[in-house]
């Protein structure tokens, strides 16, 4: 029988799941690799471990899972974080480590480009907003911070294109993948030109665009002989974790959107349509040709839950880190909507969609005499769901939202599934296979290769896990509460420029 | 305290100090390993050029290459107790023997040898000032195999300290986190014969919850996550630098160049030679 086969390169690890060609998960395994800070705005990753991560998991996965129930391996797909760039030689060598989406080197080459005449119209060309988590600006940043490297680069490639280079000893980025990193033209299908030149290089400095249906036989030897692979071995390029999460969660039309909340967040929607925001507030990437996947990112998810479970977890110190943790969120549980009137701004590592605001940072507003910690832990939560709806109700100004799907490692516990149910005032779900990226990447080969007519009919076989519904006085109160979000989010901007500026100086 | 019997315990000091005084405690540094209780009062330290704030049952561990003190050399108003050890080997990067009087397996020596290099201080550790006075009670009354129980107190103190710095490690901290420092230890150090007790004790878990906590996190157990760091670092070296496969090896922590070969086979599918000559045209 045949199987299929996904490789998801992630930011934490890399998950490589077996699925029949029914689309029903067979088996899965996982590696993980680490983030370096070398210094304090770098957030990099070592190609070099990702691969050997890849190859390891993928050949534990084959011999485990695939070769004892005798499968065969009709084709391998991938996917990836989006946003990561390094710098190749001629000959392939990594120059550098790659810096990942969380990279914040770029921001002044990032607030350069968006103040400038160009900012608007490469936007309005590559759908990325202009951020240091672009490749973009991140090489902008190594032609100015890097010259020796910048002169040495043959390519600049992100992971996804070293990991399928060493597999095949070809430079190809496919439309998802390049539609985010800010330098390719979402509407032409080809490297954008603006762009280009605002990062100081030329198109053959980066691969070849390919569809994310395009195929590639040409398996080196050596690894098809260590994973017990034929070299003719179909490898489907795939698109990007984001939009394949969303795809995964059946959601590719119209009328629904997906909530993710891990250690970040994300609100999208897909559409056949580009969505024209003249703000720069959403980011628009591609599925696939004609296919668009629409949204907003926010750095404070389940990340900005954990930072306060580490300070003031203190009093819980007989208990692991896990137990404090569980221990906080069923405090906050157990706390009426609203804690009381204190209300949590989330921007404790800057914001981004809806306010692009890197200085923005955390508040707890409205503390009184009366507030207890799990009013906090509840206010924590709360402003965390307050951030991600009001990327949600921005987008429902360009796009009806009817139904709505949660994942990630947050979003799809019942206690933040029910508030988001109650925050958005819709009902939400999660889905079956929690894993969507991977199951999107599924979808997209099993469509391929003809298992499902069309993406449409793919999207249809995503089943539905659990499904909360609103509670309408809840919904009400919330949105007083919302509103008042809003309100200090926008008035409080001069104060954030201020303490920022104050906590650079104090950080030299 | 008769000295001539305990060799290896060099002081076992209480200081009470009622008025301030100055030029009494300048930054100095210990005759062997210190280990400092503060039982009252409040203590501004300098401890490796690190400003510290100590309040009672804080604790401090200081090897004699560190070096504490007040930094206007005052003596602030309070009481403090220590002890030191001369164990037989102590030296900075040299695995730790405390000498035959200790029943610790060497290889725990050595890890807390490992531990103990860096300036230790132990927030509200109470456990040390409670061994610390059955110890001077033993000494005092010198009853039968006093000598012995001295002796195991000083074991059981190491213990306690090397078991609390591993747990300060991880606690508040999600075991991302801990991963991610055991990352940047073993990193640091890709030569060192790293067993999986070692690394288990460094970030504070028995070594059976460490095996199952990092197999859950990471999908590799601990050992086969360290042997994907270091091919991973050696396929760097080989890429960039024109050393011998065989330094590559050794540097990397294989005992000899077929392990070397076999491991990387494994991983990469290639040997060694072949890989570098197909990445370096």
């Amino acid at each position: 029988m045949d199987c299929i086969i996904t490789v998801d390169i992630g930011t934490a690890n890399v998950k490589v799941s077996a699925f029949d060609l029914g689309g029903k998960l067979l088996g899965r395994r996982k590696g993980s690799y680490p983030t370096f800070h070398p210094q304090p705005e770098h957030s990099e990753q070592d190609p070099e471990q990702v691969f050997l991560t890849v190859l390891y998991v993928l050949k534990n996965l084959l011999n485990d899972e695939v070769r004892t129930h005798r499968y065969r391996v009709a084709m391998v797909g991938f996917t990836a974080s989006m946003h990561s760039v390094l710098p190749v030689s001629r000959q392939g060598v990594p120059l550098a480590n790659a810096a990942i989406w969380a990279d914040n080197r770029a921001h002044y080459e990032a607030a350069e480009l968006k103040k400038s005449t160009h900012g608007a119209a490469i936007y309005e060309a590559t759908g990325t907003p202009i951020h240091p988590m672009s490749p973009l600006t991140k090489i902008a940043w190594w032609a100015r911070h890097e010259p020796r490297i910048f002169a040495k680069t043959y390519k600049f490639i992100s992971i996804k294109e070293y990991v399928l280079f060493q597999l095949t000893g070809s430079y190809l980025i496919d439309y998802g993948m390049a539609s985010a990193t800010g330098l390719f033209n979402i509407h032409r299908l080809e490297w954008e030109t603006q762009a280009l030149d605002f990062a100081g290089i030329g198109a053959s400095q980066l691969s070849e665009p390919v569809s994310v249906f395009h195929q590639v036989t040409l398996l080196k030897k050596e690894y098809a002989q260590m994973l017990g692979l034929p070299a003719s071995t179909k490898l489907m390029m795939g698109g990007s974790d984001g939009c394949l999460a969303t795809f995964g969660a059946g959601v590719i039309e119209e009328g629904a959107a997906t909530i993710t909340i891990g250690s970040s967040g994300a609100v999208r929607v897909a559409s056949r349509q580009i969505l024209q925001d003249n703000q720069q507030q959403f980011f628009n990437y591609l599925l696939t040709e004609g296919h668009y996947v629409s949204g907003g990112p926010t750095n404070s998810g389940g990340g900005a839950f954990e930072w306060f479970a580490q300070q003031f977890g203190t009093s819980l110190a007989h208990l692991d880190y896990e137990a404090t943790t569980n221990q906080l969120l069923k405090e906050a549980e157990n706390t009426p909507a609203g804690a009381a009137g204190l209300l949590f701004l989330p921007y404790i590592l800057g914001a981004r969609a809806p306010l692009w605001n890197a200085n923005a940072r955390g508040v707890y507003f409205g503390v009184n005499i009366n507030h207890q910690r799990r009013h906090f832990a509840r206010a924590t939560v709360e402003g965390i769901v307050f951030e991600v709806y009001s990327i949600g109700k921005l987008l429902e100004k360009h796009r009806t939202i009817d139904s709505v799907y949660v994942n990630g490692a947050y979003a799809s516990q019942p206690f933040w599934a029910q508030l988001l149910a109650d925050v958005f005032g819709k009902t939400v779900s999660t889905n079956d296979n929690p894993d969507s990226a991977s199951l999107g990447t599924a979808l997209l080969m099993l469509t391929n290769i003809g298992v499902h007519s069309s993406l449409l009919e793919a999207a249809k076989t995503v089943k539905s896990g659990q499904t909360y519904r609103p509670n309408t006085v809840t919904h009400s109160e919330y949105k007083l509460l919302f509103d008042l979000f809003e309100r200090l989010s926008r008035q409080l901007a001069e104060p954030f420029e201020a303490i920022a500026a104050y906590q650079e100086k104090l950080a030299k | 305290m008769r000295n001539d019997q305990f060799l290896h315990l060099c002081e076992l000091t209480h200081l009470k100090n009622q008025t301030v005084q100055l030029a009494r405690w300048p930054v100095h540094k210990a005759a062997g390993l210190r280990i400092l209780c503060i039982t009252d009062g409040k203590f501004e330290w300098s401890i490796e050029g690190q400003k510290h704030i100590l309040y009672p049952d804080d604790v401090l561990v200081i090897c004699p290459w560190q070096t504490l003190g007040h930094e206007a050399g005052t003596l602030e108003i309070g009481a403090f107790e220590w002890l030191t050890i001369l164990p037989e080997v102590l030296e900075k990067e040299t695995d730790l023997r405390l000498g035959a009087w200790s029943n610790l397996l060497e290889g725990d020596q050595k890890i807390a040898g490992k531990l103990l290099a860096a300036p230790a201080v132990l927030p509200q550790f109470k456990p040390v000032h409670d061994i610390i006075l059955k110890i001077e009670n033993e000494i005092k009354r010198a009853e039968f195999a006093f000598q012995t129980r001295v002796n195991q107190l000083i074991d059981e103190l190491l213990v306690l300290i090397v078991r609390q710095l591993g747990q300060q490690q991880n606690q508040r901290r999600d075991f991302s986190q801990v991963f991610q420092k055991l990352d940047q230890l073993l990193r640091a150090d890709l030569e060192h014969p790293w067993t999986v007790e070692e690394m288990a004790t460094i970030v504070g878990f028995g070594s059976t919850a460490f095996t199952e906590k990092v197999k859950a996190y990471s999908g590799f157990s601990p050992l086969n996550y360290l042997i994907n760091i270091r091919i991973s670092e050696a396929i760097k070296q080989m890429k960039t630098t024109k050393k011998s496969l065989t330094d590559i090896a050794l540097e990397m922590g294989f005992y000899s160049s077929q392990h070397f070969s076999s491991t990387f086979k494994k991983l990469t599918g290639y040997t060694p030679g072949q890989y570098r000559k197909t990445n370096i045209r």
